[in-house]
């Protein structure tokens, strides 16, 4: 049993890590039509600016905010220069934000050399709480406290504002909103922006998790994110959280019972998913 | 009739001075040029895909990296008769067609513009799992370290697998033009062009991208089986993402849904990178060849579409208009 709470609270800190990629991707999925293979990147840069201000000022928070402004202020020059231009075309997108990935990962390298760099968790949140057979990292209840406090703010920003109102008629009209007088395109670089700067926010709070950064942790994540959000139903929030909260169980309680397995369980349970539902599990298909 | 003997003409020319190149040439630039024959199959094989079946397959390294591996691991472990050469060759086809099968079968499950993104995500996926596995089975593969293995004897002469390439260079290309041109071949480039009016027209869409890429998937295995037998060494960036856009770059650059574009594109990229490490010397910024590399890549995709191949047809087509159109015009004159 005790084991069991403790895979529990692994695997949601793990679903919460991959929810902060997977929410952003699904979103701009959704609303602007465009998967940003460069995502991954983002994650990666996120992780070595939180190093590199942490360093500088010993505070936690921020080099979290360093993180979450390194990632906004890269969307949106990636959204400004390189993936306005090719707004519709999908093919061009994917090579564009493919281009983006390979540059700026080379960058980190060229920066802060191509070895592993470690990071150590802040004091307040180092140690664990035990429960009599139950030890839990405080790390990872930090960890799915923030992810439950961007899904929650994600959902009120969706649904009980005036900027998710306008979200939510841009996926369904784009010109129609336009037609109304709102500039829909801003909108579009915002969520872009804000899903890069999500994903950055992921990758500083992922070194503190396994201990280091290194170039090569970008891709890993991007490809759990890939997979919950094709899983969860491409481009639906709802199943981006549902898709994160599985796919981070399912790592831990493999990664507990059947460790070679650890690595294909998440993709064997994208294959038993689209095997039974193609559209994934909140099938929202992508119309643009 | 004289424009075909013209082209033949240029056919046997260059196909006489690469015959007699490796004799004139330094060892470096022989290699470098063998290099290019056979990754111009890699390069060709994706165009199969993205420039005739408009498919975006990021998983495509691991075909390639597939053949290397599995042409390392049976000459390690079997030794370098003609027997084991057989059952290299046979396991690498073998595997890329499994994999090809398994990897579609999720991959062309949506259609349309959400289709092609789907495919990229399930292609990218699968690809890693694959290199993810070669790196755990150290056993065979040596992990990280990298596998080196001796070839069979036929193929240790240098200057004779520089023959062996271009040779398999020429057969792959024709292979592949006359696939491009049969009656398949062209119910792939209709599914590129109008996905949803090749499905009125009754053709089983999902199937023919199958076929597709278990085409490419082979073409792309031997291709990793002929690098294997160059290099004599397999490691792991073979079968990375890293690779995988490689091939798409050679095929960019030269343009796609061409064929041909794949060779110019995978002789210049070769040639600018071998050109760019040789300049590491003079400043440490031209050993980072991927930010070159990438810049690049986001050029050509927003600047240059057509590649090198297509904005020549396309210059040579909007000459041939005018020309025609300026002689019915004196006609019309007369």
């Amino acid at each position: 049993m005790h084991i069991f709470v403790m895979l529990l609270v692994n695997g949601l800190a793990e679903g919460a890590l991959i929810f902060l990629m997977a929410a952003g991707l699904s979103i701009i999925l959704g609303l602007v039509g465009v998967v940003n293979f460069a995502h991954g990147t983002l994650f990666i840069w996120g992780g070595y600016m939180s190093i590199w201000v942490f360093r500088l000022t010993a505070s936690f928070p921020l080099a979290l905010l360093a993180a979450l402004a390194t990632g906004v202020i890269m969307g949106i020059v990636f959204e400004r220069l390189f993936v306005k231009p090719v707004y519709g075309k999908v093919t061009s997108q994917i090579l564009i934000t493919l281009g983006l990935m390979i540059i700026f990962t080379d960058m980190v390298r060229l920066l802060w050399g191509p070895n592993p760099i470690p990071m150590v968790r802040p004091p307040w949140l180092d140690g664990t709480w035990v429960f009599g057979q139950v030890i839990i990292a405080r790390y990872r209840v930090f960890l799915i406290a923030v992810g439950l406090f961007v899904a929650v703010g994600i959902n009120y920003l969706i649904n009980k504002t005036r900027i998710g109102m306008v979200m939510r008629a841009g996926i369904q009209s784009p010109e129609m909103v336009q037609a109304l007088g709102i500039n829909i395109k801003l909108y579009f670089a915002a969520v872009f922006a804000g899903g890069a700067g999500l994903a950055a926010l992921g990758g500083a709070l992922y070194a503190p998790l396994v201990g280091s950064v290194w170039s090569g942790m970008g891709i890993d994540n991007q490809i759990l994110a890939f997979i919950v959000v094709i899983l969860g139903g491409m481009g639906s929030f709802y199943g981006s959280a549902v898709g994160s909260i599985l796919i981070g169980l399912t790592s831990a309680f493999t990664a507990w019972f059947f460790p070679p397995l650890t690595a294909y369980s998440t993709l064997l349970i994208m294959v038993v998913i689209l095997s039974l539902k193609p559209e994934g599990l909140f099938g929202l298909a992508v119309r643009k | 009739m004289t424009a075909k003997w013209w082209l033949w003409a240029a056919y046997a020319v260059a196909l006489i001075s690469l015959l007699v190149f490796p004799h004139v040439t330094g060892v470096m630039m022989r290699e470098l040029i063998g290099r290019i024959f056979i990754l111009a199959v890699f390069g060709m094989s994706y165009d199969i895909l993205r420039g005739y079946t408009g498919i975006i397959n990021l998983g495509h390294a691991a075909f390639f990296g597939g053949g290397t591996y599995i042409a390392g691991i049976v000459f390690t472990r079997l030794g370098t008769s003609a027997a084991a050469l057989l059952l290299a060759v046979a396991l690498a086809w073998a595997f890329a067609a499994l994999l090809a099968l398994i990897m579609g079968q999720f991959a062309f499950r949506n259609t349309g513009a959400g289709g092609v993104l789907a495919c990229a995500m399930i292609t990218l996926a699968f690809g890693e799992m694959v290199r993810h596995t070669a790196e755990t089975l150290r056993e065979f593969t040596q992990g990280a370290d990298g596998l080196t293995f001796v070839v069979p004897v036929i193929f240790r002469d240098r200057i004779g697998m520089y023959y062996y390439a271009l040779l398999f260079l020429v057969v792959m290309t024709v292979l592949l033009r006359q696939f491009i041109n049969s009656p398949t071949g062209r119910v792939l480039q209709a599914i590129r062009d109008n996905e949803q009016r090749a499905r009125f027209l009754g053709y089983d869409v999902r199937k023919y991208k199958l076929l597709a890429l278990v085409t490419a998937a082979l073409a792309a295995s031997s291709s990793g089986f002929m690098f294997a037998l160059l290099t004599r060494f397999a490691n792991t960036d073979l079968l990375s993402v890293q690779n995988t856009l490689n091939a798409l770059l050679f095929t960019i650059v030269g343009g796609t849904g061409t064929l041909y574009g794949a060779i110019v594109g995978t002789a210049f990229v070769q040639l600018v990178q071998s050109y760019l490490l040789e300049l590491r010397g003079i400043h440490e910024i031209f050993a980072r060849w991927q930010i070159f590399f990438g810049a690049i890549y986001v050029l050509v995709v927003l600047y240059m579409p057509l590649g090198m191949v297509g904005a020549f047809l396309r210059i040579k087509g909007s000459l041939a208009r005018w020309r025609t159109a300026g002689s019915n015009h004196t006609e019309a004159g007369e």
